[in-house]
């Protein structure tokens, strides 16, 4: 028996799954039909979306140290060594995102020890040293640029960042404000501006932008973007 | 930097939060501490079969957690929510709801979690961040089963239908 052609059933049960109300056999059958039925478990997923930001706002607690040993004991084995975390995560687009959470880490985006939704690396291509880390919250209109470079700016010039989209050509994100922080002031909410893109470029321009919507100067530094959370 | 080095960073920018997440669900220290050391182990394992497609990395790693803690409170003598547990929840204040309205990341949750009636509001913010089952609701809430079964069922329907409205 199970709830095949009762859209309205699985929907609830999938909700109340994901919630977490539902409990005893009625979760241990769910758990069983989730194995072998692709549709409920994505109707799941999208539950589990939908509610997960509300995990946002539970008061992070820093775990003992011996979490971290007992958990470095039981993965060091190299007989369960998985193909590539970063690669299975999605977090690698390029050789330079290997440092992508090292980096972010650094600059600690947010202080609830919660990355931001979307974090950008960009590297400049000659050595694949990381220059930039771009994040920004997915309601937010701002997006927040550190750099390791001090001297990225160049007297006269703009630097403007362009998403590149999967198809198509690079698409203006906005003029880098030179301000006491860098910043980029987006057209639109960041889940809208970065949600399919999964890389960006910087390119030197003349003052206050390209004149033709499309990148003119030297495109100095590109990264992969990744919507994290 | 390999995968040990990745999988630590991950750990860091991750364990603070999901432990908060346990520790509010299981109410103990030493079993928020126990579910999220399967869980850590489980994402190196299971990592490979991760898809990005269907889920941020955080939401993927704060449902694993979650339904641990949820498969766990089902073993046998869980501990009752204490007395003073549930003088916490009630005097919350201004309470997660209202930090999750300021929270940038889930403005359209929020408003939506607004539109509710105030006790499917409630009867599901308890069921998500406190891990109350159906009759665990109806004890803390003093109403009976069947009242609160319809209120998470009716809540949890027209936050669907509000968020998709939402786009």
């Amino acid at each position: 028996m199970n709830c095949k052609g009762k859209p309205e059933l699985r929907q609830r049960l999938a909700a109340e799954y994901a919630l977490g109300t539902l409990r005893g056999r009625a979760r241990e059958r769910l758990k069983r039909w989730l194995r072998d039925d692709a549709e409920l478990a994505r109707e799941v997923a999208q539950w589990e979306a939908r509610l997960a930001p509300m995990a946002g706002v539970v008061a992070p607690v820093t775990p003992p140290a011996r979490l971290w040993h007992a958990v470095d004991r039981r993965t060091a084995s190299p007989a369960k060594k998985p193909r590539s975390i970063w690669k299975a995560l999605g977090l690698v687009a390029s050789g330079a995102a290997a440092a992508l959470l090292v980096v972010a880490l650094f600059f600690r985006p947010q202080p609830a020890g919660v990355p931001a939704s979307y974090i950008a690396v960009l590297s400049d291509p000659k050595t694949s040293q990381p220059v930039l880390v771009a994040t920004a919250e997915r309601g937010e209109t701002v997006l927040r640029l550190n750099t390791l470079d001090p001297a990225i700016h160049v007297a006269g010039r703009s630097l403007e960042l362009w998403a590149l989209p999967r198809d198509g050509a690079p698409r203006s994100l906005g003029v880098v404000a030179n301000e006491e922080r860098f910043r980029v002031q987006l057209a639109a909410a960041a889940d809208q501006a970065l949600g399919d893109v999964p890389a960006l470029a910087l390119s030197l321009e003349p003052p206050g932008g390209s004149p033709t919507g499309q990148p003119t100067g030297p495109v100095l530094y590109t990264g992969p973007c990744v919507k994290y959370w | 930097m390999g995968d040990r080095g990745a999988f630590r960073a991950l750990y860091e920018a991750s364990a603070a939060k999901l432990f908060g997440v346990a520790l509010r669900i299981l109410r103990r220290e030493d079993w928020a501490e126990e579910v999220l050391q399967e869980c850590y182990v489980s994402v190196w394992r299971h990592a490979p079969e991760y898809r990005a497609s269907r889920a941020a990395p955080m939401t993927w790693m704060t449902s694993i957690v979650r339904n641990r803690c949820l498969d766990w409170l089902r073993r046998p003598n869980p501990e009752p929510l204490a007395d003073d547990t549930l003088e916490k929840i009630e005097d919350q204040n201004p309470g997660p709801l209202a930090e999750l309205e300021r929270a940038r990341d889930s403005a359209a949750l929020a408003r939506c979690l607004r539109g509710l009636d105030a006790k499917q509001r409630q009867a599901i913010a308890l069921a998500f961040f406190d891990g109350l089952s159906h009759a665990e609701l109806a004890a803390h809430l003093r109403e009976p089963l069947g009242t609160v079964k319809t209120w998470v069922r009716r809540g949890l329907a027209r936050l669907r239908s509000c968020l998709e409205l939402q786009g």
